[in-house]
């Protein structure tokens, strides 16, 4: 029988192995774990080995907020009364083509998959956002983790020194709707939330305290805190605990931020922008182990001046997104890693007289690159004009469920707040395939 | 008989499906040119229902500028091309790349000899406008914005007396040149039509959009909008800043209170009794500006953003085009009206 406050995960035979304890356990990477020959002949079972290949899968989120325009990205319309004025170039990919404000990416698009027939029906960037976030519509009585807190919780290490899940939001416009959300896996699973820079705020210990009180301060509040919690069964208590138990190890994590680490060279190729500058943060912590980083890039929301909003926009994140998918490449981790371009919603096909473009939920693109997926696709297609889904329309459920697949996460494991079984998707989503390595 | 601009009236008014973004008028005719957001340019009367008589189609983008020399029309393409058309038989002359980037805007002088062309590749040239011969290439604003986003070059003017020349970018920077040996004579700024959100959206908006050199040639209209604190919409006021070009002295600002948006177009009588300022934001305007009073002679909603003009021999008749609609206005006075 499962039990529901550990949040077993169970393989596919339907053995069910508490996987943090085996990992959190040994508090290992992969070449400490080479060298226990228990631990070796360990994976000589299937299920650990897929779990330990698991672990190395990471994501990087580029949070297109306020709801970038598919037309001058992904899916355009040239010559369309809707099409706007900019033409569509062809890509590496025979037959297909996007946005000429998108040349780079034109040319890197072996490794990535193009959804062109999202219709997510919510067009408010608060319901948007939550449920690009989610994956789901919010309930009243449950809160649902994000994406970037299951991708923790599933691909994160229990004893790790880096943060499991890291978002940066720079503007303050929308960063509100983007705020990361644990739900009911509990607090351990919220993410470090930079604001202000790249740079996490008040992580380096005070000069005032030395490292032997900041040792005891927390050997203190441990004390405590289990004091506390002593007859008291309370997933927040303990969630809470599990977070303090992690702060040295955040701390050390700080020179992860630090872009000045990097070669000049390699600093100049992202660019000067804060965009890139984060995207290069995210990197690095995705090399460093990080399983979920997410990288906003606020606010596209171009009522008025659509066009010259998204020549700013779009060449700034045609620069970035290639700088990173090429530096991933190179350093070999692209394999492992997935990179989602994504917003809470597109931008309507007609223009308006501000030439602006409106908000747009019915029939919008987003795009997936690298771990565990079919490079170069394209998936669904929408009419002439861009109005409506004519093929392979998917919501966000079947999006989020195909990101967990291309991960090794079974979409439809469930979770367990108390005796009540909660999928981490909704019952009967299915995963768009043909996007799926 | 002058022009009123107390009288000002819509006469007719026009629907349709595109947007357009240039218009040029045969001279002493209703017959008007409209580049439109279908690539093409389109002839037609308005007084006459907008029965179109004639098309011409090889533009591969919105069509944003447009002008008449002679018994040609010019027209210039955010697909960087600019074409010459035989008016009488819509066949293309010659279409040539001319920039790199859209072209935003085409300007002719008033001997009709020159013509200038400014494209967001930040780079105004100067053609003969018969034979299209290259004659001069400006370069005087910076190719990015302080925060190295591209940069826009949106509008160009000649000065009445043929001298001069005006460029204008996103920025709100300004260079005049003098039209014979293509040298910058001098240069403006007018960074409060620019706006350039550090903080809470992190993208800009705005620029100098129109121009235009007073009568006596001795100073430079600006219009634009003034700094918007939601850059998703063109959420202020329209603005016109006018300076004496020599001295670099502001002598007007005008924002008004009424009129939100962009000016797109600025129009001097040249009696000097008046500017008017056209554009708009989801709506449209146009306003009557008395200089020597510093004061609004008139203003009215216009029933749609207006993109482009032309102005008959009278003074008296305004031809727009804009989104979704061509409309004439007049201000004639009353004996006149008809």
């Amino acid at each position: 029988m499962k039990s529901p406050q550990r949040f077993l995960s169970e393989n596919a035979s339907g053995q069910a192995f508490n996987r943090r304890s085996f990992l959190g356990g040994t508090s290992l990477g992969a070449s400490a774990i080479a060298s226990n020959m228990t631990i070796l002949n360990m994976l000589k079972s299937p299920a650990l080995a897929e779990e330990l290949k698991r672990q190395e899968k990471r994501v990087i989120l580029l949070w297109l907020a306020g709801g970038p325009s598919q037309l001058e990205t992904w899916d355009p319309k040239p010559g369309r009364p809707t099409g706007g004025p900019f033409r569509s170039i062809q890509t590496c990919l025979p037959g297909v083509q996007i946005s000429e404000l998108l040349p780079a990416m034109s040319q890197r698009l072996q490794n990535t998959a193009i959804i062109r027939s999202l219709n997510t029906k919510i067009a408010d960037h608060g319901g948007g956002a939550t449920l690009m976030h989610l994956g789901r519509r919010d309930e009243p009585n449950v809160k649902y983790p994000d994406l970037g807190a299951v991708i923790a919780r599933e691909l994160g290490r229990a004893n790790s020194t880096v943060p499991d899940y890291v978002t940066f939001y720079t503007a303050t416009e929308g960063r509100s709707n983007a705020l990361g959300q644990a739900g009911f896996l509990g607090a351990r699973y919220m993410p470090m939330f930079l604001t202000t820079d790249s740079k996490p705020e008040n992580l380096s210990r005070r000069e005032t305290i030395s490292d032997v009180d900041h040792r005891d301060r927390a050997e203190l509040q441990k004390l405590l805190s289990e004091r506390f919690g002593r007859g008291r069964a309370n997933a927040t208590l303990a969630s809470h605990n599990e977070a303090y138990s992690r702060v040295r190890g955040l701390m050390a994590s700080e020179e992860l931020f630090n872009i000045e680490q990097e070669p000049q060279a390699v600093r100049d190729k992202y660019g000067p922008s804060l965009f890139g500058q984060q995207a290069l943060v995210a990197r690095r912590l995705i090399e460093a182990g990080t399983p979920f980083v997410k990288v906003s890039r606020a606010w596209w929301d171009s009522h008025g001046q659509n066009f010259e909003t998204h020549l700013e926009l779009v060449a700034e994140l045609d620069h970035v997104m290639s700088t990173l998918l090429d530096d991933l490449e190179e350093r070999g981790l692209l394999e492992h890693t997935l990179v989602i371009t994504l917003g809470e919603f597109g931008r309507t096909p007609s223009i308006n007289p501000s030439l602006g473009r409106d908000h747009f939920a019915s029939a919008w693109s987003t795009s997936l690159t690298g771990c565990g997926i079919k490079g170069g696709s394209v998936y669904g297609a929408t009419d002439e004009d861009g109005n409506t889904v004519k093929d392979g329309e998917i919501g966000a459920a079947e999006l989020f469920a195909t990101i967990y697949k291309a991960l090794g996460i079974n979409p439809h494991k469930d979770y367990f707040v108390g005796s009540r079984p909660l999928p981490l998707t909704d019952p009967g989503t299915e995963t768009v395939a043909e996007v799926l390595a | 008989m002058p022009s009123d601009p107390s009288k000002l009236k819509i006469v007719k008014e026009l629907n349709r499906s595109d947007i357009l973004f240039s218009l040029a008028r045969l001279p002493a005719t209703n017959q008007l040119f409209v580049g439109s957001s279908d690539f093409a340019i389109h002839s037609l009367d308005p007084m006459t229902e907008g029965k179109e008589s004639k098309q011409f189609t090889g533009h591969q983008s919105y069509v944003a500028g447009l002008t008449l020399a002679g018994d040609q029309l010019i027209s210039g393409a955010y697909d960087g091309r600019l074409g010459w058309w035989d008016v009488e038989t819509q066949q293309s002359i010659r279409m040539i790349d001319a920039h790199d980037k859209w072209i935003r805007g085409v300007e002719i002088s008033p001997d009709d000899q020159f013509i200038s062309t400014v494209s967001d590749d930040m780079v105004c040239r100067v053609w003969n406008a018969q034979t299209s011969e290259m004659v001069h290439e400006l370069r005087g604003h910076a190719p990015q914005t302080p925060t190295r986003f591209p940069s826009m070059l949106f509008c160009s003017a000649f000065s009445p007396d043929g001298q001069l020349l005006a460029t204008a970018d996103k920025v709100g920077h300004v260079v005049i040149w003098d039209v014979q040996t293509g040298s910058e004579l001098a240069t403006l700024d007018a960074p409060g039509m620019y706006t350039w959100d550090p903080k809470q959206r992190i993208h800009s908006i705005g620029g100098i959009r129109s121009l235009a050199f007073t009568p006596d040639s001795k100073r430079i209209a600006c219009g634009g909008i003034g700094q918007i604190g939601n850059v998703d919409h063109l959420d202020a006021l329209a603005r016109i800043e006018i300076f004496d070009w020599q001295t670099g002295e502001r002598t007007h600002e005008l924002a008004g209170d009424t009129h939100k948006g962009l000016v797109e177009r600025l129009v001097f009588d040249p009696e000097g009794n008046w500017l008017f300022a056209t554009g708009g934001d989801h709506g449209g305007f146009i306003k009557f500006i008395d200089l020597e009073k510093n004061e609004i002679i008139k203003q009215d909603k216009a029933p749609m953003h207006v993109h482009d003009v032309a102005i008959n021999e009278q003074h008296d008749t305004i031809y727009a085009a804009g989104h979704g609609k061509v409309i004439v206005w007049e201000l004639k006075p009353d004996e006149t009206t008809g």
